[in-house]
């Protein structure tokens, strides 16, 4: 693969320039209730082209590789045009270029399975909830992505890399007249076959709270102090706080730039915060981005302080801060940008029990249902939670989504737990998907919060 | 190389069908009135369907260099036993709605920029506000063939401009839209507008928690829509989770409210004369005057409930994705809600107490079926007595669509480009409204 691609790059006149291509293969089988809606294995492939010309940086997507020429054409165009336009000159930070092939270790590989055990076993899970006559219907959806990806730059980079994604993820709906509650359940991760396996407790426990969601009443809209399980911790470390640490965001939007300065005291002192994509056997898990910059752990928030950021070679250069290898793409269709790879806030000390009684009266919030962030305000929901009276947890809510503005929020996390669970699937929207984006945390305590109820 | 794919699917399968999109797409971005940004993609793909003995199989690539591994594949994907029963349309003599104009493939980079330059020019000056702005054109060509013998292509262009002006701290933005068939010069009086409504709400209000008028905008409508498009949607329907189930004919919403689906409208671009599947499209009630109307269905939904397709099988889903990589799925995506008799002002001034939704959060969460929503105001504007005091910050708008959509109080006379549709804006009384006091 790497002569095509040296063929390609050596047509570039530029000062940088680098190409990644990658083959792609998905396998998907989806049940909707009982029945099978889709079954299959597929291949797909494509060109990134990126160059760096006059300080202008420019990218293009393209399929066929008799198309690479005109490619080439189209980008340093791009580029000499933005360097007409733009004051200061794209500079990429230092890198020394890299030649490795890594194949990521696996336990079992999902590529040496047979499609029709992948059947089977998303139709095991699919039927666990199906027992039940008040589970209305279930959409169960096993995907497995590969991607074989090549990269090379004309600083001689020559890095090959595959990423295996296997999951098996739905929705679980029960139903009781013209009420309609769900549940999403999702196993999985990046090192394997084997994590799918034995995992029917989780389906009987989401099932379970289908049901339960049912007799489940509203939540009251107001201002609560609340506890955070995990996966809400997970998904507040990774909306509200991880997108304004990837540097792409702030660099242009100068008002979020200054508040996120480095040494900035922006969360309780209790609180660390770390984005790791090279923890091994973790969903989030790569060991060269997309711009063949090797992953390193990154300190974000050490205790309240503002420590570091999420970059690519562009954005590191421009803020002058270290590399991080965090600039990764969803696919041959796109150009990398800044995404997290493993972010989480860290362990502390107190039980969940310990976490309640210093609650008091106020609720216990489980369950990511997907957030939003448009910079200092950020949106998510929980799929149930907990009225927790007089320290113990008690009847059942659900329809609870939460606001608040990220800074006053990282200042009113009072107590952080001491489990961590991190997220086993994942899917992070920013222009494209990510299906690795891992997120976690412990249990954590967070006071005036406000849930918008129904 | 589709006919020849089309004749050899033909000889092991009892039907085949073939899909194939070329795009070609440029962007530039300004962010903080900079040029930060321009990509180009240059894309292509195919995919294949089959029916065999009553059962579907289904593969797909991007480059057709080899038709027996794909046909391969969509053989292999047979064994699984989705059910196939529906057959491919024989569809001859589609309305073709204008979706071209050739001005687009002369259109430059150098335009882009110097257009988004211009606006940002006409704008920044005028405001404290960050201002992001982002153009882009696109050129796609489809292909249907199938062994009925339907042979259906359109080629469309699309150009659209996006105006942003920021909230300091936050990407929270009063945002408006051009989008055409062709280049247009944005118009001054959209700029007019999102900056006397930016440079309004400069303050920041601070309303109590209550039920209120709230006032969506055209660009945050969609939030509503989403939830009436997965509540009629026939998959939804046939797996009986939809609460509209048994509602049909019946009066769910104010009687204000139509809403139809119109892919041959091609005032707009991404008109449509046939779906994804090569059904006909048509214009199609979903809600008259308040009244259910219309389930929708494509081939596969439509069969399981025993009617044909509305012509609604579109490749497409939530999140973006490869396109080929997606069968059909029923989809509503040339939604149209008819003005009212109101201009915006007017709405406004009307309003006695009550938040301006500008921008949504978080619509995509909670529970949609149910009909549920639960949204961060990102921006909200707070009005008393007819005039917009400020910004709400930390505020959440939240109700069930079944119940807020029989609150509708007024509509705008005009419509704009949202996600999905062309919606005016909707002015519902007594909405739940939660913030920080």
């Amino acid at each position: 693969m790497f002569g095509e691609l040296k063929s390609i790059l050596s047509k570039v006149q530029a000062d940088y320039a680098d190409i990644r291509y990658e083959k792609k293969g998905e396998t998907r089988v989806t049940f909707n209730g009982k029945e099978l809606t889709q079954m299959g294995a597929n291949t797909t492939d494509g060109y990134v082209l990126r160059v760096l010309k006059k300080g202008g940086f420019s990218s293009i997507a393209f399929t066929r590789g008799r198309d690479a020429e005109r490619a080439v054409r189209t980008a340093e165009e791009n580029a000499l045009l933005i360097s007409r336009h733009v004051k200061e000159p794209v500079k990429l930070a230092n890198r020394a270029g890299a030649k490795e092939s890594f194949k990521p270790s696996l336990q079992e590989d999902s590529r040496q399975v047979s499609t029709d055990e992948k059947l089977e076993l998303t139709r095991q899970y699919n039927d666990i909830p199906l027992k039940h006559e008040a589970i209305a219907t279930t959409t169960t959806d096993y995907l497995e992505i590969t991607r074989e990806k090549y990269f090379l730059s004309s600083e001689g980079s020559e890095i090959a890399e595959d990423l295996i994604t296997t999951r098996i993820g739905g929705l679980i709906s029960s139903k009781d007249g013209a009420l309609i509650q769900n549940v999403r359940v999702g196993i999985g991760g990046s090192h394997g076959f084997a994590l799918l396996r034995n995992q029917e407790e989780e389906f009987e426990k989401k099932t379970s709270i289908a049901f339960q969601l049912l007799k489940a009443r509203p939540v009251e809209a107001g201002v609560y102090n609340v506890v955070l399980n995990p996966s809400m911790a997970g998904v507040f470390t990774h909306e509200a706080f991880g997108h304004f640490s990837e540097a792409d965001l702030i660099e242009d939007a100068p008002t979020l730039r200054e508040k996120m300065q480095i040494g900035a005291q922006l969360g309780n002192e209790i609180l660390n915060i770390t984005d790791d994509p090279t923890l091994p056997n973790q969903l989030g898990f790569y060991k060269y981005d997309d711009e063949g910059v090797p992953a390193k752990r990154t300190k974000l928030m050490n205790y309240g302080v503002l420590r570091g950021r999420l970059h690519s070679r562009r954005t590191a250069a421009a803020f002058g801060e270290p590399l991080s290898g965090h600039c990764v793409a969803e696919d041959y269709r796109y150009a990398p940008i800044i995404r997290m790879g493993n972010i989480f806030i860290e362990p502390s000390t107190l039980t969940l029990d310990e976490l309640q009684s210093e609650v008091g009266n106020g609720l216990y919030l489980l369950d990511h249902l997907g957030g939003q962030t448009s910079g200092e305000n950020f949106t998510f929901g929980a799929q149930y939670g907990y009225v927790i009276k007089n320290g113990h947890p008690a009847e059942m809510v659900r329809d609870i989504n939460m606001t608040g503005n990220l800074y006053q929020t990282l200042k009113n996390i009072v107590a952080v737990g001491n489990d961590l669970v991190l997220s086993k699937s994942g899917g992070c929207g920013k222009g494209q998907m990510n299906y690795r984006s891992c997120n976690g945390g412990p249990h954590i305590l967070v006071k005036d919060v406000v849930i918008g109820g129904k | 190389m589709m006919e020849k794919l089309l004749e050899m699917a033909g000889r092991v399968c009892n039907q085949a069908e073939i899909y194939s999109l070329e795009e070609i797409a440029d962007g530039a971005s300004f962010e903080n009135a900079k040029l930060k940004e321009i990509d180009s993609t240059n894309q292509s793909g195919l995919s294949l369907r089959i029916i065999k003995d009553g059962k579907l199989g289904f593969a797909y690539t991007k480059n057709l260099t080899n038709r027996e591994e794909l046909l391969q594949n969509a053989m292999d994907s047979l064994k699984g036993g989705v059910e196939g029963l529906f057959d491919f349309p024989l569809t001859e003599n589609v309305r073709s709605p204008d979706t071209y104009d050739v001005s687009i493939e002369s259109l430059s980079n150098t335009t882009l920029v110097e257009e988004c330059q211009s606006v940002c020019e006409q704008i920044a000056p005028h405001t404290k506000g960050q201002v992001n702005v982002s153009a882009y054109r696109a050129i796609v060509h489809r292909r249907i063939i199938n062994s009925r013998g339907t042979d259906l292509s359109s080629r469309s262009s699309a150009y659209s401009l996006a105006t942003d002006i920021l909230f300091p701290g936050s990407y929270s933005a009063i945002h408006r839209r051009v989008i055409n068939k062709k280049f247009v010069k944005t118009p001054r009086d959209i700029l007019q507008f999102l900056l006397d409504l930016y440079n309004q709400a400069d303050s920041e209000a601070k309303p109590k928690t209550g039920k209120m008028n709230v006032l969506f905008l055209p660009e945050t409508v969609y939030t509503l829509i989403w939830r009436l498009q997965s509540a009629t949607n026939g998959k939804n329907i046939y797996q009986k989770v939809s609460p509209l189930m048994t509602r049909m004919n019946q009066e769910i919403f104010d009687k204000q409210l139509t809403i139809y689906d119109d892919p041959l409208d091609d005032r707009v671009p991404w008109a449509r004369g046939f779906d994804d599947e090569g059904v006909a499209c048509q214009k199609f009630l979903i809600i008259e005057k308040g009244t259910l109307k219309n389930f929708y269905y494509d081939l596969f939904y439509g069969k399981k409930m025993g009617i044909p397709s509305t012509g609604h099988g579109y490749k497409s889903s939530m999140w973006g994705g490869e396109t080929v990589s997606f069968k059909p799925f029923p989809s509503l995506s040339h939604l149209f809600i008819p003005p009212g008799n109101r201009s915006l002002s007017e709405m406004i001034s009307t309003m006695k107490k009550g938040v301006i939704v500008a921008g949504a959060l978080g619509a995509h969460s909670g529970n949609i079926l149910n009909g549920d929503y639960s949204i961060g105001l990102a921006p909200g504007l707070y009005v008393e007595d007819g005039r917009i005091v400020g910004q709400v910050k930390d505020a959440m708008v939240a109700g069930n669509i079944f119940d807020t959509m029989k609150r509708a109080a007024e509509i705008e006379n005009e419509q704009h480009p949202g996600s999905g549709g062309m919606f005016p804006a909707i002015l519902f009384e007594d909405v739940n409204v939660a913030t920080m006091r």
